[in-house]
This record gives structure tokens, sequence and C-alpha cells, in this order.
């Protein structure tokens, strides 16, 4: 076999190093090693041999390992020749019971002196011959091979001969049991190297990577190779690094998210195809499809880069988009990865097919860049290649697309919609990827049993910061610890928004700012990583990046999101976040007013107030049906706002010494939910205001005040019903499938009223409330 | 530090930028060492156990008349495309477990083969030190319309399309890697940096991503920036070949298997080695790795005949897959996650779910 003709100076795996010690040690049997002596069988006796289950049991336990990977461990130990079954000529199997098995003397080992060649396997070979032929006798493979050698070693069939001789007469004079011995290692070997057809031989090895004893393994260093590395190294050291913690804890966070999303870790569902027989699971799943998955979507609002590489999300996207008469930025982007990935030959073309369409003075469907980018281009321009576009891609892409385009649709009614309607093959899925999401972010403990529902969003928000910061690096590889900061902010707001279970939190984590101080509040005190600075850095800014026809109104939104992202993005302690989840719960009502308010606001285009509040309550009692309808389902399962009180104690008190200032936040909330919602109202017209809450840590009381004179009217007394209702609600099931439910009841039923599209953006808040609450 | 004098000095020679290379190494350990303030395992300790896995043999593809090397599903979730030594590559509905197209090549160990994004292109290559494409089409011989792409001074070892049927990227024994337009054959990048042979490389899981990793001979992992052809990123750890790299989802990290029995994860932002996957039983060289769509869970192929199924951010193996007769010799996880696929040295390929 091929194998063994290779000259001997190639490569030796270190696994031989590692076998060649185990086995000594096996051998060792003063200090403990395999068992080995002369074993009776029958009336024979059998020298130096051991059993199966000796070896087993000693690998067992000098490895620490189970049977099985013993039994395994063993076989290839027997593959490669170190020992070798003493009856057994056929196969080099080791079996955990009393077979005997003889160790194979180290001059047999492999590796050990130059591979074999066919001369010494004809002396081999021809000895036997000369020997017994009824225990020495050729197999038929073997004659085969002898007469085979015997033709092409024709010349030295003399010496062949003359040597098979000369170790026979010699082999004459060993004793017995050492004659035994040696026929069997030697037996054993060419068994190893010169092995039977159709046999497995763990010796053979790639061609390839040619490989030498001599460590020349690696090609000739020049000194352009030199000067390559000393460059790189050089650049290495000047590169940003972020500590090990950090790193590791976004890689953590990621893999906590997506958990849900591994068919090896959470089964799917229905089904997993490969186990059921059943392709429903991919029929459900085929790349475009009419009805995505319920799961599906939720995958979407993880982050733009979900949603893009979707064939379904990027269309869906598109759509949305389409209606909204801005889908020129996702078509540029998406021309621009289709350039990329061209044929050379096309790049001149659709460089120029591009520029025409995207970028040209007066284009059909011209881009909005900035003229620092747009220069870029031009001169990118005089050298058309695949990467012409890629600045005003990033451009687009960051500030347009993931900043602005992409917030607006998982906030909007139409990814509601999809959400809504997205298909559930089974609750229970859903529930089994709620309550292992849960399982893993929280460290907290028992009482979040009744809020399982809320752990997925918030696990999802966690996560998000870590995967926004990830984009970031992944952009530039290069990248300083400060860019990635910031990025991981900027995206941050993307991760909130799709709060996958939940989008409702978007518009109240705004409020959230204000109202419920806790949460971010002791976020940014326990996120080591990130400063809330930054965070309001990236909220502002995003304010002034907003597109011209987005309506002060949900760029406030946004504000407030990002704002509060920012906070969570920074390494939230699960248990916080937690608590800040719930406390939001608890709020729940308040967005109702967000939305209400908003809505008024939209009308009267941005008034940055501080005083929006005021229109709030007309608004919400000039509402539409969808308010009222929202209103009287809150009536109608209105639960004592005592209740929703002791709710929230519970929670927190899980959560050490964050607890202590939630709850006090929560009570407060309670007890004035007419704050609250003025709050929220606050919080999604006056970003500023909610910004700064977050920065200073602005005490729930100042809130309060500020928020005080708006408090009033009717609209209060519903609004405290939702309020104690979500919570309410959420009690009582502490089995996590009611709430599963009732969720997918509230999805089927929030749909219509909102559809439109025009509205969409201010209905959106509302909505979302609305949505939640059904949840709940 | 040396690397001060002899920087602008017009007389460097190997030995001098050896020197200076590996004072700025020692450097650029120390600057890791500063941030190194954790381990995985540590920050993995909040997350449960795994403790049990359901993963079993589902479907066994026999065919092969020789050591399977290289496989890669289809963007369709259930074809496989595998080359082996004896030259074949073959198309397989792995779900039925049919063949549904089995092309002969003039070569044998074909090292290497790759499904393009559309699913109606597969690239192959081997000892014949060549690229070479065949698109797929039922109702007429592959073979008729396969092109070789690109050509390089040694066998190729991986290939890959990155995210466009129009380019390929491959890797090789000659120690480059190199980036190829299909359609003209023209080499639109190659990447120099590696001292020995190139084992495999992978692409950054960003849909944009303009990034690669590569692993070699030379022990050496490598980060690369496809759009100028330089390396940006190196690592160093492996005691033996590199023999797989693969990187983990989140794209910040990468993970790797050599022959010196370890696999091993890297951070791209900590820019260091985070972990270590090992025990003292398992002795035998990685040929491939993979991880679970999560990341969760890394897999990976060992010449022990088995599979090691490592819980990445525990740090700790999850269970042991046995089935194959042979080394393992190489392993990927579906595109959805749903079933991984390994191949084997007994000239069988195995999905496991």
């Amino acid at each position: 076999m091929e194998p063994d003709h290779r000259d001997h100076r190639c490569h030796r795996p270190s696994a031989f190093d590692k076998m060649e010690g185990l086995v000594r040690e096996m051998q060792d049997t003063e200090h403990g090693g395999v068992p080995v002596r002369s074993q009776k069988l029958f009336l024979t006796s059998i020298p130096a041999a051991f059993m199966g289950y000796d070896l087993i049991e000693w690998l067992m336990e000098r490895l620490g390992i189970e049977e099985s990977e013993a039994l395994n461990l063993a076989n290839q130990l027997c593959q490669y020749g170190y020992f070798f079954p003493v009856s057994d000529s056929k196969n080099l199997v080791v079996k955990d019971d009393s077979s005997l098995y003889r160790f194979q003397s180290p001059y047999y080992w492999p590796w050990q002196n130059r591979p074999p060649d066919n001369i010494e396997y004809a002396i081999y070979l021809a000895k036997r011959t000369l020997r017994n032929k009824q225990r020495h006798g050729l197999e038929d493979y073997e004659l085969e091979a002898l007469s085979n050698l015997r033709k092409n070693l024709a010349n030295k069939w003399d010496f062949i001969t003359m040597q098979a001789e000369e170790q026979v007469k010699l082999s004459k004079v060993l004793k017995k049991g050492d004659k035994i011995i040696s026929d069997s290692q030697e037996r054993a070997y060419w068994r190893v190297h010169r092995p039977p057809p159709g046999m497995v031989t763990s010796l053979e090895q790639c061609p390839v990577p040619t490989r030498s004893w001599n460590g020349s393994r690696t090609r000739k260093r020049t000194i352009e190779d030199g000067r390559r590395e000393v460059e790189l190294l050089k650049n290495s050291l000047s590169r940003t690094r972020v500590k090990v913690s950090q790193a590791l804890e976004s890689m953590v966070q990621h893999v906590e998210t997506y958990a849900e999303y591994d068919p090896l870790i959470t089964p799917t569902q229905p089904s997993n195809p490969w186990v059921s027989e059943d392709t429903t699971y991919w029929q459900l799943n085929s790349p475009l499809v009419e009805v995505p998955t319920e799961k599906r979507v939720r995958r979407w609002g993880l982050s733009m880069e979900e949603l893009v590489s979707d064939p379904t999300g990027l269309q869906e996207f598109t759509n949305y988009l389409r209606k909204e008469y801005s889908h020129e930025n996702i078509r540029f982007w998406m021309a621009v990865n289709d350039l990329r990935r061209s044929a050379q030959s096309q790049i001149q073309r659709k460089v120029n097919e591009i520029f025409e369409e995207f970028l040209a003075p007066g284009a059909p469907c011209e881009i909005n860049i900035d003229g620092k980018t747009m220069e870029k281009v031009h001169q990118e321009m005089k050298t058309p290649s695949r990467f012409t576009f890629d600045a005003a891609q990033e451009h687009v892409y960051t500030l347009l697309l993931k900043k602005d385009c992409y917030p607006r649709f998982i906030r909007s009614e139409y990814y509601k919609n999809l959400l809504a309607t997205g298909i559930q093959p089974s609750q229970k899925k859903r529930f089994f990827g709620f309550g292992q999401t849960k399982k893993k972010t929280s460290t907290s403990s028992a009482p979040n049993q009744q809020l399982l529902q809320q752990q997925p969003s918030q696990g999802a928000s966690v996560t998000c910061g870590a995967l926004s910061k990830r984009r970031g690096s992944d952009r530039s590889l290069s990248g300083s610890a400060h860019e990635l900061a910031v990025s991981g902010v900027k995206d941050s707001k993307v991760p909130h928004s799709h709060s996958q279970s939940n989008l409702s939190d978007i518009p109240y984590r705004g409020d959230l700012a204000c109202l419920p101080k806790a949460s971010p509040v002791p976020t940014s005190v326990t996120s080591p990583v990130k400063k809330p600075s930054i965070a309001i850095v990236a909220g502002a800014s995003t304010s002034e990046e907003v597109c011209p026809w987005e309506s002060g109104e949900p760029r406030s939104r946004k504000n407030s999101a990002q704002l509060d992202s920012g906070s969570s993005s920074s390494d939230i302690s699960v248990a916080v976040a937690e608590v800040s989840e719930r406390v939001q719960r608890v709020c729940t009502l308040t967005q109702q007013h967000t939305v209400d308010g908003s809505r008024k606001l939209s009308t009267s285009t941005m008034d940055p107030p501080r005083r929006a509040s005021v229109s709030v309550p007309i608004t919400h009692s000039t509402t539409g049906d969808s308010s009222k309808r929202k209103v009287s389902s809150f009536e109608d399962n209105s639960s004592a706002a005592t209740s929703t009180s002791s709710s929230v104690f519970v929670i927190p008190s899980d959560t050490d010494n964050k607890s202590e200032e939630c709850t006090s936040t929560n009570k407060t909330v309670v007890k004035n939910h007419g704050l609250a919602k003025a709050c929220s109202v606050t919080g999604a017209n006056a970003p500023i205001i909610s910004v700064s809450s977050v920065a200073d840590d602005l005490p729930p009381d100042s809130k309060e005040e500020q928020v005080e004179p708006t408090t009033s009217q009717e609209p209060l007394a519903p609004l405290a019903e939702p309020d104690s209702e979500s919570p309410a609600s959420e009690l009582p099931p502490s089995e996590p499938i009611t709430e599963v439910e009732a969720d997918t009841e509230a999805k089927s039923n929030d749909v219509c009223p909102w559809e439109d599209e025009e509205t969409c953006k201010v209905d959106t808040p509302f909505v979302k409330t609305y949505a939640t609450l059904g949840y709940l | 530090m040396t690397e001060t004098e002899s920087k602008d000095c017009p007389t460097e020679t190997i030995e001098s930028l050896t020197k200076e290379a590996e004072a700025l190494k020692k450097k650029l350990e120390d600057e890791r060492q500063k941030l190194n303030d954790v381990t995985l395992a540590t920050v993995a300790e909040r997350l449960d156990i795994i403790n049990y896995m359901n993963i079993k043999p589902r479907r066994t593809l026999k065919g092969h008349q020789a050591k399977v090397l290289c496989s890669d599903w289809s963007p369709d979730k259930r074809h496989i495309v595998s080359s082996s030594q004896d030259g074949k590559m073959i198309i397989w509905d792995a779900f039925t477990t049919n063949k549904e197209h089995a092309v002969t090549m003039p070569t044998t160990w074909v090292m290497a083969c790759a499904y393009a994004p559309s699913g109606n292109l597969v690239a192959c290559g081997g000892l014949d030190n060549k690229v070479t494409v065949y698109p797929l089409s039922l109702d007429e011989d592959v073979t008729l319309k396969k092109k070789t792409v690109g050509t390089h001074t040694s066998y190729m070892s991986c290939c890959i399309f990155p995210n466009s049927d129009q380019q390929i990227l491959t890797g090789s024994g000659d120690s480059t890697c190199a980036l190829w337009d299909v359609e003209s054959g023209q080499l639109l990048q190659s990447f120099h940096g590696h001292s020995a042979d190139v084992m495999s490389i992978d692409l950054a899981p960003s849909e944009t991503g303009n990034t690669f990793v590569s692993g070699s001979c030379d022990k050496m992992v490598l980060i690369w920036d496809m759009r100028s052809g330089q390396c940006v990123q190196s690592f160093e750890g492996h005691e033996s070949d590199v023999n797989s790299v693969k990187f983990h989802p989140s794209g910040d990290a990468v993970a790797t298997g050599s022959d010196d029995a370890t696999c091993r994860l890297f951070d791209l932002r900590a820019d260091k080695e985070v972990a270590v996957y090992s025990k003292e039983s398992i002795i035998f060289g990685v040929n491939s790795v993979d991880f679970s769509v999560s990341g969760r869970l890394l897999f990976a192929g060992y010449n022990d005949y088995t599979v090691n199924v490592w819980d990445t951010l525990k740090c700790v193996r999850v269970c042991l897959l046995y089935g194959h007769e042979n080394r393992v010799s190489c392993l990927q996880v579906s595109p959805d996650g749903t079933a991984l696929s390994t191949g084997s040295w007994d000239y069988t390929l195995r999905v496991w779910a």
C-alpha cells in the first residue's frame, strides 16, 4: 500500500508521541500498568498477554473517561499496532472482555524505524513458507503478494531466500515461549503495514501536505516574508483591543440570543425534518414565503443584518419602504451588493448603471448622501471597480437604513402585522424558546415565573447591545474600542426595537427612561462597559440624522428608544434588565398615552414640547375607535391596582440591591398612573428630557413633578386600569402556556384597525401598547 | 528594541527581520495579556449546562468508492456535494440519500468542493492544483460545461464561494489564497502571508463581509481583508498544522482545529486566544470544525473516527458521536442548523440530527 512507500523523512504527527507515552505507561506494570501475565487458554499457556477488560479499565481510570471512549481509544492503539489480539490474526479489534492481547515490541511500533520495505516483506513471507504449514501457512492475499514480489524482486530473490533461511534457523534457538511471542509480534506488524485487502489501515496518510522530518515543511522565508510579517506585527501592536471580559460577554450574549434559533439546541417546530421525515419545517421556512413564521419575523427584529439576509425579510422590508416611497435606499444597497458579487465583465456596466440610477444629479432614484461621500464616489468612478460605491453604501446602510428605515420598519404597523399573522407551527415551541431564554438570561429566581413572557424581549435587548457592538467590529477589523462602543450604541436602538415578543417596549422605553427610572439608572450604574454619556450622544445625533420625511414625532420616539437602548446596550446585569422590563410592564398604560400624544403631535408636527403632555389628554379623548376599543378592553379585565403593585414587588425582590430602587419607582408609578402617562408623553416628545433623565439619574420624583401638571382628566381612569391590568394578568398565569395563548390571541385581534400605512407611523406606539396589553 | 534600528536600514536581512519580528511578537503578547482579565468559562458560568444532546445518525450516504475528503451543504439545506480520493464528486439529495450527479475528475484526492450560493454551481479541486466549476443541470452531463477557473502552483486544499456565484476563493498548498473571477478565470486578488500550506478558509458571516480567515501548516491563523489583499490579524497558539478554521456565527471569533488534537477559539476583538478545547484522552488530530448556528456548540471531526461536540462557552465536551469507521475528514452544520453532515475515510457520509 502506498503510504508505506513514502520516504522515511515523512512527518510524524504528534499523536504518535502521545500514543507511545500512553502505551509505555500501560506496560509499566510496576507502577500500575495493565496486568500482563501468562494466560491459560484451555490447555495451552499463552505468554505475556493481557485481557481486554483490564485494558479498558486501565484506560478509563487513567484518563477519566467512559467505557465507550476507552474502547474507541483502545481500538485506535490496536489499529496502529501498539498491541494486538493474540488469537485473532484477522482483525485488529479490541473487545471489552476476557479476550487476550499482547503488546507489540517497540521495535515494531509505527514511526520508530524507517517504514518497512518490500524486501523485508518478502523475507518475512518467504520465511513463513519454510515453516510449519499449519501454523505459518500464508493467506491467499499473502500468497499473491509473495508471487508478485518474487517477480519484481527476481534479481534479489537469492538473497531473500538466504535471509529467510537464516532467520528460521535463528528462531529455532529461541525458547518456545519467546518464539511464540516474537512470531506473533512480527505477524501483527505486517498485519498493520501490509493489511489484507479491504482493511483500513490507520497508517495511511494524505499525500499532502508534504511533510518531512527536518522541520523544513515551511517554504523558505524571503525578505519579502520578513517585511510582511514585521509590518503585520506592527499593525497588530497599534490595534485597539477590547478587554477579554467585554469581548466574551458579548459572545455569550450572542449565543444566548440565538439559542432559540438553533435547532440543535432548541428543537424546531413543528419538527426537525431529519428526525421526523416531515419536511413541513422546510416548507414553512423556504427562502421566499407568502407568510413567514412568527419566529422568523421575530428574528428580523434582532438586527438589520438578520432582516436583510433573509430573502423574505428583505422583500417585506422593501415593500414597506416602497409604501413609504423611500425604497431607493434599500434598492441602492442591494444594487451595490450585487455589484460586488458580479462577474468582472459586468463591473463597468453595472457601475455606470448604478451611478445613473441613484447618484447622478437628477437621477430617477437619487439617494441622499452627504457631499463628502459623494466626492469619494466621484473619485472612485474614475477607476470603476466592485468597490466603487462602498463608501456610499456604507453611508446609506448605517445612516439611513439601519438608523432610520429599519427601526421604523420594526416599529411599524406593517411589521406588527407580519408578526401577528406569522405562522406558529406550534405554540409549545414558543413557550419552549421563551423558557429557555429565560433560564439562561436570568440569574434571578423564581418569582419571574409569571413574567416569563417578558424575558425574551429583555434577553434580546441585552444581547443586541452586544450584537451591534460586533457589527461595529465587523465593519472595521481594526476598529478602535471607541468606535465599537459607539456603534454599539447606534445599533442598540435596533435591538430594542425588536425585542422579540413585544415591540411594545420600544415606545415606552423612552418613557421608561423618565418614568421608572429604575431601569436606566441601575443599568448605567452597573454597566462597566459603556458610558451612558455615549448613549446620549448617540441618541442626540440620531435625531439629527433622521430623514426629512420623518415627522418630529417618530423622531423623538426613536430618540428615546435610542437612549434607553444605549443604556441597556451597556452590559446590564440581567437582573436589572429584568426589573426594568417589569417596570415597563407596569407602566404599559403609559404607552397608550404616548400613542395618543404622539398622534396628536404628528398632526401638529413636532413641537418639541415639554408641555406636549398637555396635548395628550385631548388627543386621548379624541382618538378614534381604536383607542376606545383599547380602553374598553382594559376595563374588561381591569384588576385592582393593588395586585399590580404587589406583583411589582415580587419581581424586584429577587434582584438584590437594585430592587429597592425599582420597587420604589414602581410604587410611584402605580400610584400616579396619570403622571406615568404624562411621562411617557414627555419621553416621546421631548427626547432631550428623557436623555438627560437617564444621564442624570433623575430621581423619580422630579420626573413626576415634571409630569404632574399634565396628569389629568378622564384618560387617567382607563389608563390606570390597564396599568394594573398588565401585571395583574401576568400574575395569575404562572403557567407560561396561558400567556402564550393570550399572546396569540392578542395578535390576531390587534391587527386591523391601524392598517392604514399612512397613519402607521403615528399609530405605532399605540398599536404597540395594545399588543402588549394583549400579550399580558 | 531592535525594530527601530533596522526599520529603515537598507541592508535588512532575513535574520534582522526575523529578530525584529520576534521582538514585536513579545511586545504584542504583553499587550494582549494586559487585557486578559477573565476566562470564557467564567463568563459563561451563568449559563445552563448542556448535559443532554439527542443527536443521532439519521442518514448514511453510501456511494463513494474511496475516502470522502470534503463535503459542502447546498443552500437548499438538503443537498450535499462531496468529493473523494478517487476523483469522484457526488451530488446527493441527502434527505432521500439519492445520488443526483456523479462527476469523475481527472485527478485523485479531490480535497475541496463547494456549493455556490445559488445552488446551481459547484466547484472542486485537489491534487490537480486547479479549481474547476460545474454548473448543475439535470438534463445534461454536467461535465460538458465544466470550467477551470484558477490554477495554483500546488494542490488546492479548500475553496469557497464568497456570497457570489461569480467569484471563488481558494486556499492552496502553495501557501497562498486566491480570489478568482469565475467567468473570466481572472485572478482578482491573491493573499500572501502564510509560510506553509493553507489547509482551510472560511468567510466572515456578515452579508457584506469582506473578511475571511485561513489556517495553515505554519500553525498560524490569519484574518484577511479580501478587498485589499492584506492580512489584518494573526493568531498563534497551535502546536501543529491548523487543519480547519471557522468563523463563529457572531463574526467576532474563529474556531480552529489542529493536528495537535486541540480546537481553539480566537477572539478578534480581544485579539487573542480565548479558549482551548482539549482533553487528555483526545490524542488524535482534528480535521474539521463547525459551529451550530447559535455558536453554542462546536463540532469537531477527529482522526480517531469520532466527532466531539464541545460547549463553546463552557469549554467542556458535551458528547461524542461514534459511527464512522475511519477518520472523520470533514463536517459541516447544515445552513439552517437542523443537521450535521460528516464525511469520512470509511467512504461514507453521515447526517446527524
